[in-house]
């Protein structure tokens, strides 16, 4: 029997081949959509996994104060540790960009060509695949570092600077303005020797544990390793040093020669109590020569006397300066145990240590893409089961219509099941069908690497083999036929289950809320609510279409709001020109400079650590509108961390201070006005005294001109025009995607309410054909079976916009987790306007269609139902 | 006898809207030999007919086909019984409108293990010429040949017929009782009919005339007329 049935599906699909077309195109982008964005998440992360692996990605890096020693470097490396000396010098290029020069590597973060070859000789450089795109720089073309001309040999990749952000505190990457490159050493050296590079050289390892430590053993090992004075060679450190870690060489110093000179009066006292005891017996025997009671004699023994006390008093000095010379060793012990304790940070060569796992720089595209994955993953489900519940509305309105057959052939001893499995077949055929172009498509060469693209375009990673995981293809395939078999299964085996007579009658089973009570209201008003009534379930599809487009559209304007906001926030929120993040400050702040102090701690969010800024400012600091409490434990959050951490005033916030392996818990005093960064706002004198900082400590300086701050003493330099560029990165970024979410959107809106609401007209054309009889005219057949659709558009869109908002609020902040930023969503009324309007647009156009299909019901239409 | 009906009776609705439709029928009819039900509307006859053919429920009473007890069957039995033993004839015909005339023969074809033989069948039934177009193709007689043709592809034992030539006019209904009438010398089939048509009573071995629930009238037709004479149709 089913192998009859089946010819009546492949004509069921012809008849219908318009409206199954449609659905079918809408469930092929879907998959096309779910499938290539999956894909090339699939494919980034573990491409950009494996390209790690293959190129030795370290495990971690840390910055040290002056280069490690060959003995520091061997009893870490003697330990099965791999080491490599990853400096850097940054230099400032033509067009204002930062290029930063690093030597070849030998062992760990090695670089993967992308085409050419490694500098291997003199004035040769590889640079790094983004900078060079954005700079148009080609295998064979020239660069001029340093004023000086090098040949590009090779253009290629590093996993260490997968995202290649200039500082760690960058919130997005920027490649027309930052680039990295490779030279030979000597070049390197020879770079180094021109000293034109933006800054001193920076000392970084990058290290691979080989399993044979922990993180945290070997940074326990290099906080070990302390530095001499007499290595510093750049001569702002040394300045710096002299004023800052060098007074305890100093006091040290001053310690010493007070003990060596307590113990030089101790030793010579103690020399002259030995000689006392000769002076003594010499003043006796000197007595004995003169006659007693004589007055020479007299003089004699007062003499004598005189010595004698003299000799006591030199003997009691002497133990005195014993005590002396013990306080001054205690002094000495204790003060070398106080120093010991409060010198140890500045003494230790260590500045940075960072898991790679912690590594902005390190795994980025691929941890970008994960949610990615599990939003397409859900979004494939979700947008699925809307179209095969658009399917089963039809099949439903099928079965209505195929009512008495269906009885009939029940009457004949045709079993229900026998009839589900036929009417299953459509909509399974159709899934499959679509699922499979779908994914064909999204495995062609428009697929997976155009949905690349855009990570490509951000991330520096090398060309990735595409991947076609077998999961992907059960899921593309197996899902859509499966969720079309559920969905279907359930409503069309309730819809068979009337009895034999029901469906020979075609007995309309009315739910009670159709028979509800509608008082004295007007004949149409009152047509148009049973009307909805009797549609409530092409209704209800209608608004759960709109509710799902509505979701797509929301989270490409979230992402479109949230980008512009940070924009925006950018231009409004930075007052200060510059921003100098010093590296060695100097003794005193430039004048026209603002002292501010910066520490980065690290909190959670979503699974990832982020960098959180601890600013100490002063409450009249005029870059930042921030009334900060004294106190060591008030802080006042910017609106980027309230909304990241969903903090309020009276919240406490706890930051961990990483390289201290210490948690700081602070009391929220008040949340200020600020998207740009990551920041938490502190009196600065408050933040000197809980790092224990001296008085006039300070390591940013804010300016709203520019500073004569030598390059050497800064770690990097800020300019307003720079950050509101590169906040302007995320609008560009984005725009593609935003584009083609609400493209999808609006398609997916357009096709299901079509296809929907001609449903509603479909079934009702006996009705119609009727009124036409009766003798109504087109306008008030309009009236009464189209216009009422209009409350049911209308109470769906006051449903599903707000609530598609807050829904995409609630799980936007987890996809973009990994992102430092402000997450302002909010829309303005002028856009929810926009949004209800097009939707009542759509609605008209739509309306506007099926008036025509209105118009093509017959009156005889009542005939051909009754035969 | 291969049908006995003993005293079955049926309602409808509760309260102030129960109506009793059955009230106590009982009957039985030999196989092989064709029966009418006649009856004004709503006098039950339909209703009678659905319980035999298991479409309807029985409030109490037996119905015994071939032997077998087929009130209070659970539905999947019901259904077996149907596919076994039963034929039904529809007024509005009720074939798939995508499929032909020999696919929706096709369709029962498949129920049973021993169908008859399709082209003889269509052959039969006239319909052999017609048999590839689909039923908004032909003319109300011939979808009720093709309706006709798959009840019979099964070869039922019973075969129940509602009003089959109420949709058809005079000259077609003739020609459909004709071929009931052959089919049932040529395949010994059992056949019950409901009309409301007055004639169709005369060519038939036995009439029952229901009138408000209860038989109001019983009797075996001595003198039938073959199809072909009968008149006022």
């Amino acid at each position: 029997m089913q192998k009859i049935l089946r010819k009546r599906v492949v004509r069921d699909l012809k008849e219908n081949f318009l409206r199954y077309l449609a659905l079918g195109l809408l469930i092929i982008l879907g998959m096309y959509l779910v499938v290539s964005i999956i894909g090339a998440a699939d494919t980034i992360i573990d491409g950009t996994r494996q390209m790690a692996e293959q190129n030795q990605c370290e495990d971690g890096q840390f910055g040290t104060f002056v280069p490690l020693s060959n003995q520091e470097k061997e009893e870490i490396t003697n330990q099965g540790i791999t080491l490599e000396e990853m400096f850097y010098l940054d230099f400032s290029m033509e067009d204002d960009s930062t290029l930063r020069v690093f030597s070849n590597r030998q062992e760990i973060n090695l670089i993967a060509l992308e085409e050419g070859k490694l500098a291997e000789k003199e004035n040769e450089v590889v640079l790094e695949k983004r900078y060079a795109e954005e700079h148009s720089y080609k295998v064979g073309d020239s660069i001029t570092i340093a004023d000086k001309e090098y040949k590009i040999t090779g253009i290629g990749t590093t996993p260490d600077y997968e995202a290649p952000y200039k500082e760690f505190s960058d919130s997005s990457v920027d490649s027309s303005q930052f680039g990295v490159a490779f030279l030979t050493e000597d070049d390197y050296e020879r770079l180094k020797s021109t000293e034109k590079s933006e800054k001193t050289e920076s000392y970084y390892y990058a290290y691979r544990l080989n399993g044979k430590m922990t993180d945290e053993e070997l940074k326990e090992q290099i906080k070990e390793f302390e530095f001499s004075a007499e290595e510093i060679e750049d001569v702002y450190f040394q300045e710096y040093w002299d004023r800052t870690g060098g007074k305890k060489e100093e006091l040290q110093e001053g310690i010493t020669e007070l003990n060596d000179g307590g113990e030089e009066l101790r030793n010579g006292l103690s020399e002259l109590t030995e000689h006392n005891q000769e002076l003594t017996d010499a003043a006796e025997q000197l007595l004995a020569v003169y006659p007693q009671g004589t007055q020479a004699g007299q003089a004699a023994n007062n003499f004598v006397k005189s010595l004698k006390e003299y000799a006591d008093g030199v003997e009691k000095v002497a133990d005195g300066s014993k005590e002396l010379s013990e306080g001054i060793n205690e002094l000495d012990e204790q003060t070398n145990e106080l120093m010991d304790e409060y010198f140890e940070i500045e003494l230790s060569n260590l500045t940075m240590f960072l898991k790679a796992e912690d590594n902005l720089r390190i795994g980025a595209a691929g941890d970008d893409q994960i949610i990615n994955k599990l939003g397409g993953l859900i979004a494939g489900v979700v947008v699925m089961i809307l179209f095969t519940y658009v399917i089963s509305v039809f099949v439903i309105h099928g079965i209505e219509k195929e009512s008495s057959v269906i009885g009939a052939l029940y009457a004949l001893g045709v079993k229900r099941k026998d009839l589900i499995w036929h009417y299953l077949q459509l909509p399974v055929i159709v899934t499959v069908l679509a699922g499979l172009v779908g994914t064909g498509i999204a495995f062609s060469s428009i697929g997976i690497p155009v949905q690349m693209q855009d990570c490509y375009d951000y991330f520096s990673i090398s060309k990735l083999q595409v991947r076609y995981p077998a999961y992907l293809m059960v899921y593309s395939v197996i899902m859509p036929p499966v969720v079309a078999l559920l969905v279907n299964y359930f409503v069309i085996r309730k819809s068979l289950s009337k009895t034999v007579l029901s469906l020979l009658k075609e007995e309309k089973k009315e739910s009670k809320i159709s028979n509800v009570d509608l008082g004295n209201m007007g004949f149409i008003r009152r047509f148009q609510i049973r009307q909805m009534l009797r549609e409530v379930r092409t209704g209800f599809t209608v608004i759960f279409g709109m509710f799902i487009s509505l979701l797509i559209l929301m989270l490409g304007l979230d992402c479109y709001v949230m980008c512009s906001h940070i924009k925006t926030a950018a231009e409004t929120d930075t007052k200060f020109e510059y921003m100098y993040t010093y590296k060695y400050p100097e003794e005193q702040v430039l004048e026209g400079g603002e002292e501010a102090f910066a520490k980065t701690l690290k909190r959670e969010a979503y699974g990832y650590n982020l960098d959180v800024t601890l600013l100490g400012i002063r409450k009249e600091n005029p870059y930042f509108e921030v009334k900060t409490e004294k106190g060591e434990n008030k802080v006042v959050v910017t609106s980027s961390v309230a909304e990241k951490y969903k903090l309020g005033v009276g919240d406490d916030i706890v930051l961990k201070d990483e390289e201290e392996g210490r948690n700081y818990a602070f009391t929220i005093t008040d949340v200020v006005e600020y998207s740009t960064g990551f920041y938490v706002f502190m009196d600065i004198e408050s933040m000197r005294e809980l790092f224990e900082e001296a008085d006039d400590y300070y390591n940013v300086v804010f300016s709203d001109k520019e500073l004569d701050i030598p390059a050497g003493r800064l770690y990097s330099t800020t300019n307003r025009e720079e950050l509101v560029q590169s906040s302007g990165i995320f609008v560009d970024m984005m725009m593609s995607m935003i584009i083609m979410m609400t493209s999808v959107a609006i398609l997916i809106f357009c096709v299901v309410m079509y296809l929907m609401m001609k449903v509603m007209v479909d079934r009702s054309a006996f009705g119609i054909s009727l009124v036409k009889i009766f003798g109504y005219r087109p306008g008030e057949i309009r009236k009464l079976y189209l216009n009422g659709n209009f409350y049911t558009i209308l109470v769906g869109a006051a449903v599903s916009v707000p609530l598609s908002k807050k829904v995409m609020d609630l799980l936007y902040p987890y996809m973009v987790a990994n992102v430092a930023c402000g997450m302002n969503l909010d829309f303005g009324w002028k856009l929810y306007v926009a949004i209800f309007a097009a939707i009542i647009v759509v609605y008209l156009i739509i309306n506007q269609l099926l008036v025509y299909r209105i118009n093509k019901i017959v009156p005889a239409e009542v005939l051909k139902n009754r035969e | 006898m291969y049908l006995e009906v003993k005293d079955i009776k049926k309602s409808y609705g509760k309260d102030g809207s129960y109506v009793q439709v059955l009230k106590g029928i009982t009957t039985g009819l030999e196989k092989g030999k064709m029966c009418v039900i006649q009856g004004t509307s709503g006098s039950g006859k339909s209703t009678f007919l659905n319980c035999i053919g298991g479409l309807d429920t029985l409030d109490s009473g037996s119905i015994k086909v071939d032997g077998k007890e087929i009130a209070n069957l659970k539905p999947a039995t019901l259904s077996d019984y149907r596919r076994d033993y039963l034929g039904f004839i529809f007024q509005f015909y009720n074939l798939v409108p995508n499929l032909t005339v020999k696919e929706n023969i096709q369709v029962c074809q498949y129920l049973t293990k021993e169908p008859l033989n399709i082209d003889e069948l269509l052959d039969t039934l006239g319909l052999t010429e017609h048999q590839n177009k689909f039923p908004s193709q032909l003319s109300g007689g011939q979808q009720q040949r093709c309706a006709i043709a798959r009840a019979l592809i099964k070869n039922p034992k019973l075969l129940l017929l509602d009003e089959p030539t109420g949709a058809l006019d005079s000259k077609t209904s003739r020609d459909i009782l004709i071929l009931l009438e052959k089919i049932n010398q040529k395949y010994g089939t059992t056949m019950l009919l409901v009309t409301h048509n007055n004639s169709i009573k005369n060519m038939v071995h036995k009439v029952i005339i229901i009138k408000d629930g209860q038989i109001h009238k019983e009797y075996e037709n001595e003198t039938r007329v073959p199809a072909a004479e009968l008149e006022d149709l």
